[in-house]
């Protein structure tokens, strides 16, 4: 089953095209890894599907409906009730700084989601434990490390019970010893069939934990395969390159 | 002694003004200081530009002219001049209330500049509304950063009832001046200082309370 399909998706910002002509689609229970130089309109396109930029032109399909037609939006209501069965992960955490990490999980179920408090407190505790964080429910988010923030914006997500996660380069921002937590949280979504798609840096995981690759030049899709292939048949030049420039 | 206890008790009448107009101008407007920040902010580029004439129009002019304005000005204005009688306190209100919602307006305004946009957005994909984002994640995390000025604005609004003695309010300094000229005598500024100052101590005192409590 299609989770996303985007068609000939275009976004410009003032003049600058960043996107041009991005087609593609997600299936049910798949990690689709978006690799490519910083610039090719990667975390652009990731932030379209969900909503954080709006589309020029194109179409955007979330599970059958649709988000953009031909650059065209639905009313605000609408496309906050398609969007809702996706959720996001940002490179920079976003957790909210003045409430508890319990707060930061349970906020968006109880208040927007209308769950019962308690019932919410119960699934936070067994989220938490998802991620090992059981320990850190009454913590601030200032008192946690990077790769413990970002698995708790990673649990905060997962209470809104998304068909889709996105994440935006989420272990950019991390030291090498802290991306590795954060990793292995990832894969295990991964390997529980959760549909992601994952914007990243992290050639390991786009290799070893992604079904598929897509790779992004100049706001197009230049190559997208298998990782096996992309990472060690590439075909386009510019894979080639950018391949050959990294160590795994 | 004696003389310095029966200046407080006459200025301690005097005080029901100064705290009153204190505690009608904040109470009023730091809601109304707010909202028109969210509108300052908004889409709404009309309402917007109004918004801005209205906080140069405020910050701009001096108080005291404005509380002449409300106070001897106002009726005099054609036909709705008729509808607008205040009494003097009530018209003081009306002046500081729309004066310093204008910079409360600000003040919000720059802690709202604050927040980072990834609040905006974490609010977004979790599914919230703007209006359940404001209130939830954005204001709280306005408020933090705003609390120094806000703190700063309230003491000058404690010493900035003093200048409605000049529409004859019988306010601290209203007092305090009568008894220097009729007693030819200087104590009576300084138990007014005095007064401003236990005032100002105690706001100063509040607001390290609650900026202790708004530290996450």
């Amino acid at each position: 089953m299609e989770m996303i399909r985007v068609n000939n998706l275009k976004k410009s910002f003032a003049g600058l095209n960043v996107l041009n002509d991005v087609s593609f689609s997600v299936n049910k229970g798949e990690t689709v890894a978006v690799i490519g130089h910083s610039g090719s309109g990667k975390s652009t396109m990731l932030r379209c599907l969900i909503n954080l930029e709006r589309a020029d032109g194109g179409d955007i399909i979330i599970e059958g409906e649709y988000l953009a037609r031909g650059g065209e939006y639905p009313p605000a209501k609408e496309s906050r009730r398609i969007c809702a069965k996706m959720g996001m992960v940002f490179q920079n955490f976003n957790l909210f700084p003045h409430i508890s990490v319990l707060n930061n999980l349970i906020y968006a179920p109880v208040y927007v989601m209308n769950e019962k408090p308690v019932s919410a407190k119960e699934r936070a505790a067994q989220v938490l434990k998802t991620v090992g964080l059981s320990d850190k429910i009454s913590a601030m988010p200032r008192e946690l490390s990077g790769g413990q923030k970002q698995r708790v914006a990673i649990a905060r997500q997962l209470m809104t019970n998304p068909d889709v996660l996105l994440f935006d380069e989420p272990t950019s921002s991390l030291d090498p010893q802290l991306t590795g937590e954060v990793l292995a949280v990832m894969k295990d979504l991964s390997k529980k069939r959760m549909t992601m798609v994952v914007v990243t840096h992290e050639m390991g995981f786009a290799r070893s934990a992604a079904d598929r690759v897509i790779f992004m030049g100049d706001g197009r899709i230049v190559e997208e395969g298998k990782p096996e292939d992309i990472f060690t048949n590439p075909k386009d030049e510019r894979v080639k390159q950018f391949i050959g420039s990294i160590i795994i | 002694m004696s003389y310095i206890i029966q200046l407080t008790m006459s200025m301690l009448d005097g005080i029901k003004y100064t705290v009153g107009l204190f505690g009608i101008t904040l109470l009023l407007s730091m809601p109304i200081g707010l909202i028109l920040c969210f509108v300052r902010s908004g889409k709404n580029k009309v309402l917007s530009s109004v918004v801005g004439a209205y906080v140069w129009l405020m910050r701009g002019t001096p108080l005291l002219l404005q509380l002449y304005f409300f106070c001897y000005g106002l009726t005099f204005l054609p036909f709705v001049g008729q509808y607008l009688v205040m009494g003097r306190f009530q018209s003081a209100c009306v002046a500081f209330v729309l004066n310093y919602a204008a910079y409360f307006c600000e003040i919000f305004r720059g802690g709202m500049l604050s927040v980072d946009t990834g609040q905006f957005e974490a609010a977004k994909v979790l599914g919230f509304s703007k209006w359940q984002a404001n209130i939830r994640i954005i204001i709280p995390q306005m408020l933090k950063v705003s609390l120094p000025p806000i703190s700063n604005e309230s003491i000058t609004l404690v010493k900035d009832t003093a200048l409605v003695t000049a529409i004859g309010i019988t306010e601290i300094l209203y007092f305090a001046k009568s008894a220097v000229n009729r007693d030819v005598n200087v104590s009576a500024y300084i138990v007014a200082a005095a007064f401003f100052l236990a005032l100002t101590y105690a706001l100063t005192a509040l607001f390290k309370y609650l900026e202790n409590k708004f530290s996450f």
